[in-house]
């Protein structure tokens, strides 16, 4: 038994380091931002970051919170969580209405403010009761980016989709075939988010449709390993090739001209803005009167030089 | 226990009645539960996580593990693993989606016969398992990736998309409906919130109404699983003849134990798990998504094996498994309410496990006097 | 139990059986009778192992007559053989370590009690009779609840013997009960044997010990090379006799001079 006891001992004092770590800032104000993104995403460190400036600079605590493996319905649990802990404001995206609309209603029924980013459109976000919406409405983002395409003369492509579990992707892919006014049809593969096989389901789509004029990725996960699969078959730079989000990958290939466009929906503005936002509506009770989109922004090899040298961090 | 006649061994220590009641499958778990709470209790008490939608918060989501750690927990002592909890989860729930919505035939339809297409696929598992003689680890994992395929598949397939929202609206009005995603005890907890005992919305749609406005149907499935396992393993004969499937398959055999039909049933029943939580889960969130139950099969193991059972099979408690999945739930959630980085969970987690597994160890050499 | 002392209750005649090409069994005879203490001694890969496993239903005699109680029997499983009263303790027992000495003795046959409409293990009936028959055997178990595990090798075997008489076995077949024991655990189960053979069952002690085998035996055939190399009553024999048959004969005597004495 003494050595049960000794076992107990040491991990209450291994836990009790852990919390006073990060508990030391306490403030008056306190956000807590849930997104969808499972821990291995990367493209949400940017969110992070823009996140714990904003706390930074207006003073106050923020917390990130996000389920572990990306699933939506511990999402919601992370939410009805968040809103018992009491804090001034959530900041949460809207993956899936249906999964998410209850806690977040309930979140905002019990006095919290509550600002919905990225995923979601302005329309659910009145629906939920959340004060505004910031971020890029994904199908009209997609069809922006497919009209554009279509100027540049293309009429077939391949969407590379990495998270198809989740609606919005598929509404990028959609709203790109529906800019270039063509059917979506076979056209989206689903490619998985392990690198090797997401460059070889790319080879092997490539191969197979060898008339694919373009290929649309979404986001660093797919872009990256299908910038390999293109430097592998020699399409590098031959093949149109656009990409949401941008990342360090992203944008060497954009210099490369090996991408021609990537489609910047700015996630540091997703996360830094709420917490301006909040704050300030806060303590001076000013509040925008609109939403805000924090994209779509076309990025091409012209304005490179400052977003290559914060991707990743703040781009 | 007076002797008569025969000499006792001298070499047997005598032990206190105080150790025997102590040593039992579920020391460890309850041990850390114990830990956990007071943890959490001097870290996180004033944080919201002990006020009533605190408490619920973490219930709902230690039920939810409950669920699925009562069949991995009865399974495993029949000596059986079933890693296809998670996508079996994904896919019940995406069939009830497909089979209410797109079909559009009645909810209760879809809640019945998602059953017992879930139930088939255990039973159907259990069977390769036992008439191949493979090991359940691998057939199961074959299912992991089957079951997933096709929930993605069906609904990219019928209705071009991977979430299949609306069945709240078809659930309106289903008689079978409210046994998994309704609450319990809503009048109550009405009138606690009227006595200002309880917190109650203070503006919206719902102003004056209780935030906690009952029990979720998912607490009392956990309860009746677990008290209902633990009554079967405990105290019956097919109880009996898990325990001895697990611990040797073969001697149980010698002595009659239809030990297939023993694991081919815990299959089921771990299939059943996946399928109630799935339903719940549905019913409360109105939808279901392709990645939904990802991973769970694992957190369903760690409770158990954390609640005291043998990875080889023949020892646990559900009990056991139970508490692990409070412990579970608990610190998952807790540790935000702690106010601790998310990413260390998974730190906290490994520590906890590894934790329980040396207790559990040191604890059942005890009792089974192996040295 | 049955009166006719002198009638056998087990009956093989010229039991043959064949694996393939291997013949393990050829032309094997041997009878046990109640209250008698039968040995079956071999060395290693003589045929005992296939021999007991024919007579308790795991295999099918290729030729040859299985009689029990006078009448032919074709036994389809284990589970014939063993309601039929032919009871095998196997050497790796069949007893769970994890499992309490109550679970282990009823596995299979639990007492149920009725609460309503559902059925429950009687733990109480199982506890009292596990005790009272594991007293019976000269053991004292520090609770019913105890985990087979925490018991010695002999008092396992002890265990074992004891649940196979309790469910009412004629027969009991015990494979190589002492192999793995040290001496004074060996002695009780030597005793544990004479007291189940007191009561009247039969027992068939199969062993590779003449030691042990003489201790407690009435009788004594010996298996080479899957045939019967004859029986002997008790007083008939001496142990090197009975060593030498078992060795298969004259190599054996050359083989103890070069060693110094018995093997």
């Amino acid at each position: 038994m003494k050595s049960v006891i000794r076992k107990l001992a040491v991990s209450t004092i291994a836990a009790t380091g852990l919390a006073a770590g990060s508990a030391a800032m306490a403030e008056d104000l306190r956000y807590v931002m849930v997104s969808h993104a499972d821990d291995a995403d990367a493209w949400w460190n940017v969110i992070r970051n823009g996140l714990a400036l904003g706390g930074e600079q207006m003073d106050v605590t923020v917390e990130y919170r996000n389920p572990p493996t990306g699933d939506l319905a511990d999402m919601a649990r992370i939410i009805e969580q968040a809103a018992a802990s009491a804090p001034h404001g959530i900041i949460t995206t809207l993956a899936d209405p249906d999964v998410l609309s209850g806690p977040i209603r309930a979140a905002v029924d019990t006095g919290i403010d509550v600002i919905i980013i990225n995923s979601g459109t302005p329309e659910l976000a009145r629906e939920v009761g959340a004060l505004m919406y910031i971020g890029q409405p994904e199908y009209d983002a997609g069809f922006a980016a497919g009209q554009r395409a279509a100027d540049d003369g293309i009429t077939s492509f391949l969407c590379v989709n990495h998270y198809i579990a989740q609606p919005a992707s598929s509404e990028r892919c959609q709203g790109f075939a529906d800019g270039l006014g063509i059917e979506l049809g076979n056209q989206m593969i689903d490619s998985g988010t392990d690198p090797s096989e997401i460059q070889n389901r790319v080879m092997a789509y490539l191969n197979a449709n060898p008339e694919t004029e373009a290929v649309l990725t979404l986001g660093p996960t797919s872009a990256d390993p299908t910038i390999m699969a293109l430097d592998q078959m020699g399409l590098a730079g031959d093949i149109y090739f656009g990409t949401f989000d941008l990342g360090g990958d992203i944008v060497q290939a954009i210099r490369d001209g090996v991408i021609s466009w990537g489609i910047d929906q700015q996630p540091f503005l997703q996360a830094y803005l709420p917490v301006i936002v909040l704050a300030n509506y806060h303590r001076f009770g000013v509040l925008p009167g609109n939403n805000i989109n924090s994209g779509p922004g076309f990025v091409t090899a012209d304005d490179l030089d400052l977003v290559a040298e914060m991707a990743g961090e703040f781009r | 226990m007076s002797s008569t006649g025969a000499v006792a061994d001298e070499r047997i220590r005598k032990t206190s009645r105080l150790r025997t009641a102590l040593v039992r499958p579920e020391l460890g778990a309850i041990v850390g539960v114990i830990a956990v709470f007071l943890f959490f209790i001097v870290f996180a008490g004033d944080s919201g996580m002990f006020n009533p939608q605190g408490v619920l918060n973490w219930s709902t989501v230690s039920a939810q593990f409950v669920i699925i750690a009562v069949g991995a927990c009865m399974l495993m002592i029949a000596g059986e693993f079933d890693l296809s909890v998670g996508s079996m989860i994904g896919f019940a729930g995406m069939s009830i989606a497909i089979i209410s919505v797109t079909l559009a035939w009645p909810v209760w339809v879809a809640i019945l016969l998602t059953f017992a297409i879930c139930i088939s696929i255990g039973a159907l598992t259990g069977t390769i398992v036992v008439r191949t003689g493979l090991p359940s680890f691998i057939v199961s994992l074959a299912f992991l990736f089957i079951l997933r395929g096709f929930t993605i598949f069906f609904p990219q397939t019928i209705e071009r998309r991977t979430i299949i929202g609306g069945i709240s609206d078809r659930a309106a009005g289903d008689w079978l409906a409210p046994f998994f995603g309704g609450k319990v005890g809503g009048p109550f907890f009405a009138w606690l919130g009227d006595q200002g005992i309880i917190a109650v919305f203070e503006r919206g749609t719902r102003a004056g109404q209780p935030v906690v406005e009952g029990i979720p149907m998912l607490i009392v499935w956990a309860l009746l699983l677990v008290v209902m396992a633990h009554i079967v393993l405990t105290k019956t004969k097919f109880g009996n003849w898990v325990f001895a499937s697990g611990g040797d398959a073969q001697a149980a055999r010698y002595v009659g134990v239809p030990v297939a039909r023993v694991k081919i049933l815990m299959f089921m029943l771990t299939a059943f798990c996946a399928c109630v939580f799935a339903t719940c889960q549905v019913m409360e969130f109105g939808s279901a998504g392709a990645d939904r139950g990802l991973l769970k099969e694992f957190e369903a193991i760690i409770a158990v094996v954390i609640g005291g059972a043998l990875l080889t099979g023949g020892y646990g408690s559900v009990i056991g498994a139970a508490l692990g999945a409070i412990i579970f739930g608990v610190v998952q959630q807790g540790l935000f309410f702690a106010g601790v980085e998310s990413s260390l969970f998974r730190v906290f987690l490994g520590v906890i496990l590894l934790f329980a597994v040396i207790l559990n160890t040191y604890i059942r050499r005890i009792i089974t006097g192996e040295r | 139990m049955s009166e006719t002392v002198h009638a056998p209750l087990v009956e093989m005649r010229d039991i043959e059986k064949h694996f393939g090409p291997v013949i393990a069994l050829n032309g094997v005879s041997f009878d046990v009778r109640p209250g008698e203490c039968h040995c079956l001694l071999g060395d290693n890969g003589a045929g005992k192992s296939t021999f007991i496993k024919t007579m308790s239903g795991v295999h099918k005699p290729t030729r040859g007559t299985i009689l029990f109680e006078g009448r032919e029997m074709n036994f389809d499983s284990p589970r014939d053989a063993m309601i039929a009263g032919i009871a095998t303790v196997y050497q790796d027992l069949a007893m769970i370590p994890l499992m309490s000495v109550t679970r282990n003795f009823w596995m299979g046959r639990e007492p149920v009690k009725r609460l309503g409409p559902f059925r429950f293990m009687d733990f109480k009936t199982a506890n009292t009779v596990t005790m009272e028959e594991m007293r019976k055997m000269g053991i004292n178990l520090r609770s019913p609840d105890q985990a087979v595990g925490t018991l010695s090798g002999g008092e396992r075997q002890t265990v074992a013997i004891a649940r196979a008489v309790y469910f009412g076995a004629k027969v009991l077949i015990l494979d190589e009960p002492t192999s793995a024991l040290g001496v004074r655990q060996t002695a009780n189960v030597l005793s544990t044997i004479d007291k189940v053979r007191k009561a009247g069952i039969a027992v068939v002690f199969i062993t590779h010990n003449v030691r042990h085998a003489l201790a407690v035996g009435d009788r004594f055939t010996v298996l080479n090379r899957g045939k019967t190399l004859g029986t002997a009553q008790r007083g008939q024999i001496t142990p090197e006799e009975l060593q030498d048959l078992m060795a298969g004969g004259q190599e054996m005597v050359a083989l103890e001079g070069s060693l110094g004495g018995t093997v």
